[in-house]
């Protein structure tokens, strides 16, 4: 059960444009203007944009209640109760924004002006793009194209480039070193998350997120014959979304604020947000590849398909605020280590045990 | 070099250690405290029940105090000065009488309780008020009657004492040992003026006739009462020849 939202904001579009726009023009007289808007490549591209902001505003308040989930269960975690602001502190973030929007935008005297004000464009700009490609459920989506999941991780490489970009033009030791941090360690990470990726594709021969997912209804979830590609993903996801274990650019204890030391006001509220946008991809990536997207037990039929999805995209993003509280950052060293040592290998096997299913015609 | 292996396995702490061991504590904590309330006291709206010698602002129980000033000279903060002010009780038609009082500069009070623990009436007295916050310096100054607090009989605090060789057997701390100290009079000093006797808090000085001098008036001593006295140090600093000092007596 789903709601086809291209079927729905056509529709929508073409009233509000022949019947109802159109009607008045007609009535005060600029027939020439009412042919115009009636005409397909119009309406079209006003479906486009209209589609394109409801799932942006959809994303961004998904991405806003999961700095919500992140405060309340970190709170849980270390036995404190996290946000007050609000039924159950779910305003809380409304009234940070608000704080961030009246601050004093500063640009340091000795930074390089232009970086440093393109970097953080950069990431929003990236981050916020990638909800492009990200499905909902068969009828919610964006776009649908035919190579969606190497899309998303190319966006994905994007953000530390603009993170060494602001690192280094700030003029400051602190977002210098978090910037190199950025750089050495997306060296670790990408390697191991592109091959683990590769097993997925193996099994489900494609790349599109919506025949992955039709694949794993048909079949199996691919958590299950692809476990070890699972873990290789998830561990380089969290590296690739900054968080701890892995928040070297951003290391609070060691380097202030990282990168990001020298950016201040409604700047530092959209990175901050930016983080949180690219979490929401990042778990929605895992429960797309792995955990069967809207897939969902027969009898549970009643709840709707994106509902389902975004359930699910909770409960990956609650494991990954686990995993923030309970480990200790590691050293740049050791996650180079861990990455080539440990991931690389493991999704190499994983890619293995794919070809021998494949082959074997298992599945 | 298998030795150096060895220690590197025992220095690192492996995946038991350093990633599942976290997890299952962090995860026991967050349904113990999902199951119950979190640690968090929401401050201005719950409140945490404090024992009776929680040490807040000092009070005063306006008719205990004998006015020594102890609490004067004993305040490491030197926030307590005595203030000469009416006293409370007084009979119908007399004007009251003048009596020493501290006054606290709360704004200046580091809360250690040092008053109350060497008053020797146990007329200074620890509170739990600890919300002192105002809007002035000025009304951070306590005068005696503001500085007044009815108190529990739990709101003394005393020094207790334990000795290092008592403390396996179970012996309970008993009291400070008070009156350690007695004033000691330098007779050639003394000038025999009385202001000793007349200043005492307690009474516990008396002036003796010892002897006649060339003109055939009488020679007048202090002579201290060990029991009365509460080695307050007021007979000491109101000599006008410095003729006592403060000693130990055994």
């Amino acid at each position: 059960m789903y709601l086809d939202i291209w079927q729905l904001l056509t529709g929508l579009v073409h009233w509000l444009m022949v019947n109802i726009i159109g009607a008045i023009l007609g009535w005060i007289g600029f027939h020439g203007v009412e042919h115009w808007l009636g005409t397909p490549g119009v309406l079209n591209f006003v479906t486009i944009i209209v589609v394109g902001l409801v799932v942006f505003i959809v994303g961004m308040l998904v991405s806003i209640t999961l700095i919500w989930q992140e405060r309340k269960e970190l709170g849980r975690l270390m036995d404190r109760r996290g946000t007050q602001v609000g039924p159950i502190g779910l305003f809380q973030n409304f009234a940070d924004a608000l704080k961030v929007l009246v601050k004093e935008h500063i640009v340091p005297e000795a930074a390089d002006s232009m970086v440093y004000n393109v970097a953080p464009v950069i990431i929003i700009g990236v981050s916020l793009m990638m909800m492009v490609t990200i499905p909902y459920s068969p009828g919610f989506y964006m776009s649908n194209s035919q190579l969606s999941v190497l899309l998303t991780l190319a966006l994905f490489g994007v953000v530390p480039f603009a993170v060494l970009l602001g690192g280094w033009a700030s003029n400051n030791k602190y977002t210098l070193i978090g910037g190199m941090r950025a750089a050495a360690q997306i060296i670790a990470y990408e390697v191991p998350l592109l091959l683990s990726v590769v097993g997925v594709v193996i099994l489900a021969g494609s790349l599109n997120f919506f025949d992955i997912v039709a694949w794993q209804q048909s079949h199996v979830w691919l958590v299950l014959p692809m476990i070890i590609g699972a873990i290789v993903f998830t561990i380089s996801m969290i590296a690739e979304l900054e968080r701890v274990p892995f928040d070297l650019p951003e290391a609070e204890a060691e380097l202030v604020e990282g990168w990001g030391t020298e950016y201040g006001g409604m700047r530092f509220g959209l990175i901050m947000m930016s983080e949180y946008a690219r979490g929401f991809i990042g778990s929605s990536m895992i429960t797309l590849l792995f955990l069967g997207g809207w897939d969902m037990p027969a009898f549970l039929n009643f709840i709707p398909d994106g509902i389902w999805f975004l359930a699910k995209v909770f409960i990956v993003f609650g494991i990954i605020i686990w995993i923030r509280g309970a480990l200790p950052r590691v050293r740049t060293d050791q996650i180079l280590n861990l990455g080539w040592r440990r991931l690389l290998p493991l999704a190499v096997v994983n890619i293995a045990i794919a070809i021998a299913f494949k082959t074997l015609g298992w599945f | 070099m298998a030795e150096s292996k060895k220690t590197n396995r025992q220095k690192e702490l492996g995946l038991t250690g350093f990633i599942f061991r976290p997890m299952w504590l962090t995860l026991k904590q967050t349904l113990k405290s999902s199951r119950h309330r979190p640690n968090t006291v929401q401050y201005p709206w719950e409140k945490l029940v404090l024992p009776d010698v929680y040490r807040g602002r000092p009070g005063l129980r306006f008719e205990k105090c004998i006015g020594c000033g102890i609490c004067m000279r004993m305040c490491p903060t030197r926030c307590i000065d005595l203030l000469e002010v009416d006293d409370i009780k007084h009979e119908e038609g007399k004007p009251p009488a003048k009596v020493k009082r501290p006054r606290v500069n709360v704004g200046r009070c580091m809360m250690c309780g040092y008053c109350a623990e060497y008053c020797p009436t146990d007329a200074m007295i620890v509170t739990p008020e600890y919300e002192l916050a105002s809007y002035t310096r000025e009304e951070m100054i306590y005068d005696p009657y503001k500085l007044q607090f009815a108190g529990v009989p739990g709101n003394e605090v005393h020094i207790l004492e334990v000795l290092p060789s008592e403390l396996k057997k179970d012996v309970p701390p008993r009291p400070h040992v008070k009156n350690v100290d007695l004033p000691v009079v330098e007779d050639k000093k003394c000038i025999g003026c009385s202001r000793c006797a007349k200043d005492c808090p307690v009474e516990a000085v008396k002036m003796v006739e010892v002897g006649v001098n060339e003109k055939g008036r009488p020679i007048k001593r202090p002579v201290f009462d060990k029991e009365k006295c509460v080695s307050c140090e007021t007979c000491v600093e109101v000599c006008p020849k410095s003729a006592l000092t403060l000693q130990e007596v055994q």
